[in-house]
């Protein structure tokens, strides 16, 4: 593999979508005025109903979660939308290039977005609602980033699929499925409230077991053992099953047409 | 040597799942095209000219046949052939935020190009595609002759041995499609480019191309030169004589007349061979005492071998 011509066409994804989102002035929407938001909204609401410190940990853990899944995921969606939206989705496949680079390129931006959110609800989850996010010290934080970040790869290459499969009528079914991910991860909840079937399915995704391993550092007794190496093996396994989908997706578009209808 | 070798290429569009619509768009369609040539395809609406541009250029898959472009196989080697092409289309289009230079960079990067090689290529691109002054500009803002120049400079950034072009100078003023056919040339001449493209314009087709396919309903129905297509399709020569009105009328039922059609001026007989008939028409205006005060016999022209073709 030349690792020189990886960096360079993941790094033009990268660089595209970096100058994207400098451009777009909903970007304060996304980064700053949605998440912070959330974690005002949760951090009043845990004071109303006088939750515990744990609790309201729990939550506020919870919500952060959502947003930087949700921004995280919305740049990898990106590297597809972007071309679908104007029109334009020829070229890259005309290009000798893999799904790995756009994928990628664009994921490495979603995860410099991801981390401003997490400083920024972070940082107003301690100052506003006194949850120290590093309690716990270092490692934890990273483990549920890690987390955070893998689950929102696989998402949003999910949502790529979407798209180059349906075309614009999936547009709406990619954005429930985040809510739809993040509500069965149990983000507000341990999974094991879901109805037997919902927690299966809560216990397939990755970010489900990142979760219960940062809250056991803040006083809830996981409910997995070994939760960061299952969420590791489960993102690698979920990783790899996404890429095939996307690879197999823009070859059935190259057959039917779809990259020609997409482009016109 | 062969830039293009296709074989009874197939293609057949499904669509709808429960009521299934088909579309065949190419019906066995072969083709080969030379190195170093331009070759043109022309025809009619929805005959198919995108759809094998499409399969050569790798982003449609044939549903039959065989492809081989610039001695690869399309199917099994497709990055390998990609790293070698490129495609512009007359209805190209870009990310609405973006200038101009961030596009090129961008998609010159995906062909690996980077540093200061991409940023003197692209700023190259820019000065001979005359976008020197739209720096600056988002890619929504600027005007159909710029977008267009912008698909021709994005499909020369990998420096492509075979370039297709699918309508270039769609929707552009005669003045600014002057140029780019001006700079097309340049492209074959000056570089050896093989180019491939289709057009609406039969002037662009002729001064353009060495050879021309003509495709409809995806088959080929002709391929040559302009000038040999003109004779193949065999609709003759035109003569066209300046009369007093109503003289000539029975031109029309001689032999080797296939067509006499009165005009402002006179009568236009289309005929099977000028040389052979304009003495014997001549002879028989002369004997029915008609004045004749002009004469012009003129070949046809491309676009009526294209309507004739077309029908
Ligand atoms: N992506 C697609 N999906 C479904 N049908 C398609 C698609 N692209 C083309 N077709 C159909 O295939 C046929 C050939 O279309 P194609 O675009 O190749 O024609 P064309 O010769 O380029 O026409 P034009 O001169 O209008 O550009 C048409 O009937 C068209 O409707
Ligand atoms: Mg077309």
């Amino acid at each position: 593999m030349n690792w020189r011509g990886e960096l360079i066409a993941a790094g033009a994804f990268a660089i595209r979508n970096l100058q994207m989102a400098s451009r777009n002035v909903f970007l304060i929407f996304e980064l700053l005025f949605w998440p912070v938001v959330g974690v005002v909204q949760i951090g009043l609401m845990s004071q109303f109903l006088t939750l515990s410190a744990e609790e309201k940990s729990f939550v506020l853990i919870g919500q952060m979660a959502f947003s930087i899944v949700g921004t995280c995921q919305l740049d990898v969606a990106y590297s597809v939308l972007y071309d679908f939206w104007s029109k334009s989705m020829k070229h890259h496949f005309l290009a000798p290039i893999g799904i790995r680079h756009l994928t990628v390129g664009s994921w490495v931006v979603g995860i410099l977005r991801g981390t401003v959110v997490f400083g920024l609800t972070g940082g107003l989850a301690w100052y506003g609602f006194g949850f120290n996010p590093f309690a716990a010290g270092v490692m934890p934080v990273v483990a549920l980033l890690v987390g955070c970040y893998l689950t929102a790869w696989i998402v949003g290459v999910f949502v790529c699929v979407l798209i180059l499969l349906f075309g614009g009528r999936a547009e709406t079914a990619a954005w429930a499925s985040i809510n739809l991910v993040l509500a069965l991860a149990g983000i507000f909840y341990p999974v094991s409230l879901l109805p037997w079937w919902a927690a299966a399915v809560g216990a397939a995704i990755p970010l489900t077991y990142f979760l219960d391993a940062y809250r056991a550092h803040f006083g809830f007794t996981a409910e997995f053992a070994f939760p960061v190496v299952t969420g590791l093996v489960l993102s690698a396994l979920y990783v790899a099953l996404s890429h095939v989908t996307l690879h197999a997706a823009v070859n059935r578009a190259r057959r039917t047409g779809l990259l020609l209808k997409m482009s016109e | 040597m062969l830039a293009i070798d296709a074989r009874e290429v197939a293609k057949t569009f499904r669509a709808g799942l429960i009521r299934r619509r088909e579309t065949p768009a190419l019906r066995g369609v072969s083709l080969t095209v030379e190195r170093g040539a331009v070759f043109g395809l022309l025809g009619p609406n929805g005959a198919g000219k995108t759809t094998l541009l499409s399969i050569l250029a790798t982003l449609l898959t044939p549903d039959r046949g065989e492809v081989y472009v610039l001695g690869l196989d399309v199917r099994r080697e497709a990055d390998a052939v990609r790293r070698r092409l490129n495609m512009a289309s007359g209805n190209a289009s870009f990310l609405w935020n973006l200038r101009i230079p961030e596009i090129l960079a961008f998609y010159g990067r995906l062909y690996g190009v980077h540093g200061a090689t991409l940023r003197r290529r692209v700023d190259e691109l820019i000065h001979t595609c005359e976008l020197d002054a739209h720096r600056r500009v988002p890619y929504n803002e600027l005007s159909t002759g710029l977008k267009q120049r912008l698909a021709l400079a994005k499909s020369l950034l990998n420096e492509p041995e075979l370039l297709f072009l699918d309508e270039p100078t769609l929707g552009l003023d005669p003045d600014v499609s002057a140029r780019l056919r001006r700079h097309i040339a340049s492209l074959r001449s000056e570089r050896g480019m093989t180019i491939v493209l289709t057009t609406h314009y039969m002037r662009e087709a002729e001064e353009l191309c060495d050879e021309i396919a003509f495709i409809k309903a995806g088959q080929i129905l002709a391929r040559g030169t302009a000038d040999q297509l003109k004779r193949q399709i065999a609709i003759g020569d035109v003569i066209a004589f300046r009369l007093d009105p109503g003289a000539g009328a029975r031109l029309g039922e001689m032999t080797g007349v296939l067509r006499a059609t009165p005009t402002s001026d006179g009568l236009e007989c289309t005929v099977d061979s000028a040389e052979k008939r304009l003495p014997e028409l001549l002879a028989a205006l002369h004997g029915e005492g008609a004045t004749v005060r002009g004469v012009a016999v003129r070949e046809p022209q491309l676009e009526e071998v294209f309507v004739e073709l077309a029908r």
